[in-house]
């Protein structure tokens, strides 16, 4: 395409795999579309039906349905890669995004990863030596060492205090992650730890950090080309949280003063400098009253990057298909109003966030002005237990936060999903609150303002007197055929799912 | 007509009283609401309530209605299989899958007294660990799953029987 035709393109991409499933899968070949590349999807058994598969060029099965044997094995992706004549992989995030023999082995098999280099991500991906770098470059991390040694930890963990928190040096997205409260839990902790760290990543490494009270997730995108250009797209706030994995992020971040603004990034720039980083990058900090401290570097896009997005007028996906055409990265336009997502997941948030499962039935899908919706449901499409439960990203923009937000409250009231459990009147409540209207924002916001949360009484006997009304067969009494035509049931396969349900107005 | 919400122990006492026209008048526990209903063409309506206009779709299936109200999705099933485990002293006489998933951890065997809330199975899906625990003392009567298994949506895992040392004979709590 014309727009992404750039000078400083040295190569001239064709075909790109999308090494990944759901709504980034969707979102990834989008971007490749407007680029001018075909696009190659590839699925498990379980996913044959999925909505990435559909919208795809072509697309290849390669495996079934254990993660393990399809998005996870390099050799089966690399192999499609080679049948499909693709000169590109993108590795969305999770899965394989953050393996450097998977960045290696595409190198090896001459297609361009995009993403950072392999060396770049092994070095930034070992929590231990990510902040080794932080260190050297300046950037301020949060107290810690290594706990290589019981007796070294626990002198150090007397001089820094408690509470601490012990990671794996391999670890990421909060896993492999618990809290010491008191020098008696340490020796503990630090053993089962470890055994987690082994057993989950391979990798029995761990260190301590000091464990902040009260801080704030904030985290700065960046963007760095192969000629040794590196620009900052502005931060995210990520701080509503609910064991460590983030549900709601939102762009600038709230009463951050302009200075300690220029500060974080300021910080992560060097960071990605020191780190030689290409492609689009994110460091993540957390910030507790006039300190920052480095965290990690999610070296892969991120799940909220359209946060940035809106904010800033651009496309992140195409910046990382110019950024591995050789492409240089362009001045980021100067960033304007403000951008909120929130994460819809296959879950029961009245019963302790139990994942769900099923098959959509029914999705009302929000509208308007400055409201996006990255989501690969669609009805009839299935919620299986084989990959995480992330059904769409809810993303409103507006003039400033409350309008973002007023439209986000919206566009959840909006949204409706009948066959699969999930926790979107939840993040209705949450945006709509007035702790969060008042952005008293830190990582402990959902234990402080919405532990035990219940779905509001009023919508409980609406949900009754449907169920009531169901059950007494009523429904298709009260309801004509014209006004609800026959839905699901006389469908074929892949529709086979729907023949178990009978929505209102089917006939009997 | 008693119903459970997935999840949630609690019987919901509930019937339709009267229909004239889309005006329906429901009783829920000991009280009564009338509901205005207007199908819409998308399969679903809108249900108005004490001023309230609630847009809501609903589906039935063998074992279950599933119901949408707004943003919020609800699960109910019918009690009465539940309460008649509760009148033989047991919340559940099987313990099964609440999704499909692997069975990552047995942690109870045939013939051991377990009490209520002590965790039975770990069973793993979505990336996510999930503990399924005993709703009431109870004796393990069959373990039917091993660690490692692949288990469908509502598959038994372990059948129980009642404890020998309890005499639970305590009504279910009700909502509504």
């Amino acid at each position: 395409m014309l727009v992404f035709s750039d000078e400083s393109m040295e190569r001239r991409l064709t075909k790109l795999l999308i090494a990944n499933r759901g709504e980034i899968a969707l979102r990834i070949i989008r971007s490749a579309r407007l680029f001018g590349l075909k696009t190659v999807a590839v699925y498990s058994a379980a996913d044959a039906n999925s909505a990435h598969v559909g919208a795809a060029d072509e697309a290849i099965a390669i495996g079934p349905a254990e993660a393990a044997k399809s998005y996870l094995d390099i050799a089966a992706i690399i192999a499609a890669a080679k049948q499909s004549g693709a000169d590109a992989i993108h590795p969305g995030y999770g899965f394989l995004s953050e393996r450097p023999e998977f960045a290696q082995a595409a190198a090896d098999a001459q297609i361009v990863f995009v993403g950072p280099r392999p060396e770049v991500m092994a070095a930034l991906g070992d929590k231990v030596a990510a902040r080794r770098i932080a260190v050297a470059a300046g950037v301020p991390v949060v107290p810690g060492i290594e706990a290589a040694e019981i007796s070294a930890t626990r002198e150090y963990a007397a001089l820094v205090g408690y509470p601490l928190v012990v990671k794996a040096a391999a670890g990421g997205g909060g896993r492999g992650m618990r809290v010491v409260a008191e020098a008696a839990q340490l020796e503990s902790a630090l053993g089962a730890a470890a055994r987690e760290a082994a057993a989950a990543f391979g990798d029995g490494r761990i260190f301590v950090e000091k464990y902040l009270a009260h801080p704030r997730h904030i985290e700065i995108q960046f963007l760095g080309d192969n000629h040794g250009a590196v620009v900052a797209l502005g931060e995210r706030d990520c701080s509503i949280q609910r064991r460590h994995q983030k549900i709601i992020e939102e762009s600038p971040a709230p009463g951050l003063t302009g200075e300690m603004r220029a500060k974080i990034i300021d910080a992560a720039l060097k960071l990605a400098r020191a780190a030689h980083y290409s492609n689009a990058g994110t460091a993540e900090f957390l910030v507790e009253g006039d300190n920052f401290y480095f965290l990690e570097v999610n070296a892969r896009l991120q799940v909220e990057h359209p946060v940035t997005e809106m904010r800033f007028g651009c496309d992140l996906v195409c910046e990382q298909l110019r950024i591995a055409s050789g492409g240089k990265v362009p001045e980021p336009a100067a960033p304007r109003g403000a951008a909120i997502e929130c994460r819809i997941n296959a879950e029961d948030p009245e019963h302790d966030f139990r994942p769900a499962t099923g098959t959509v039935l029914h999705l009302s899908v929000p509208g308007g002005p400055g409201v996006r919706f990255d989501s690969h449901l669609a009805r009839g499409a299935e919620v299986t237990p084989w990959y995480d439960g992330l059904l769409g990203k809810l993303v409103c923009y507006g003039a400033n936060r409350e309008e973002a937000r007023g439209r986000l409250v919206n566009a959840l009231d909006e949204f409706a999903l009948l066959g699969v459990m999930n926790n979107a009147a939840y993040l209705r409540d949450i945006v709509a609150s007035a702790q969060f209207r008042d952005a008293k924002l830190s990582t402990h916001f959902i234990d402080s303002f919405f532990s035990g949360w219940e779905i509001g009484k009023s919508e409980i006997d609406a949900a009754i007197v449907a169920a009531a009304i169901t059950a007494d067969g009523a429904m298709g009494d009260g309801t004509s055929e014209d006004a609800a035509p026959r839905a699901g049931a006389e469908r074929r396969s892949p529709w086979e799912g729907l023949k178990n349900f009978e929505l209102w107005g089917s006939q009997r | 007509m008693k119903l459970t919400r997935a999840g949630d122990l609690r019987e919901i006492d509930a019937e339709v009283i009267s229909r004239d026209g889309s005006t329906i008048r429901v009783r829920i526990g000991d009280r009564e609401l009338a509901a205005e209903f207007t199908p819409n063409a998308d399969g679903g309506g809108i249900l108005a309530i004490g001023g309230r206009r609630y847009p809501v779709f609903v589906a039935r299936r063998k074992d279950s209605i599933l119901v949408s109200v707004g943003p919020a999705s609800f699960e109910f099933k019918p009690a009465e299989a539940a309460s008649r485990r509760r009148a033989r002293g047991l919340a559940a006489a099987e313990i099964t899958a609440p999704m499909p998933g692997k069975v990552l951890k047995v942690l109870v065997r045939d013939g051991d007294l377990v009490e209520a809330g002590q965790p039975l199975v770990v069973i793993e899906a979505m990336k996510m660990e999930t503990t399924l625990a005993a709703e009431s003392a109870a004796l393990v009567k069959h373990v039917r799953v091993e660690e490692g298994q692949m288990v469908d949506h509502g598959a038994v895992l372990i059948e129980l029987s009642p404890s020998p040392a309890s005499s639970v004979r305590e009504s279910a709590p009700r909502v509504g």
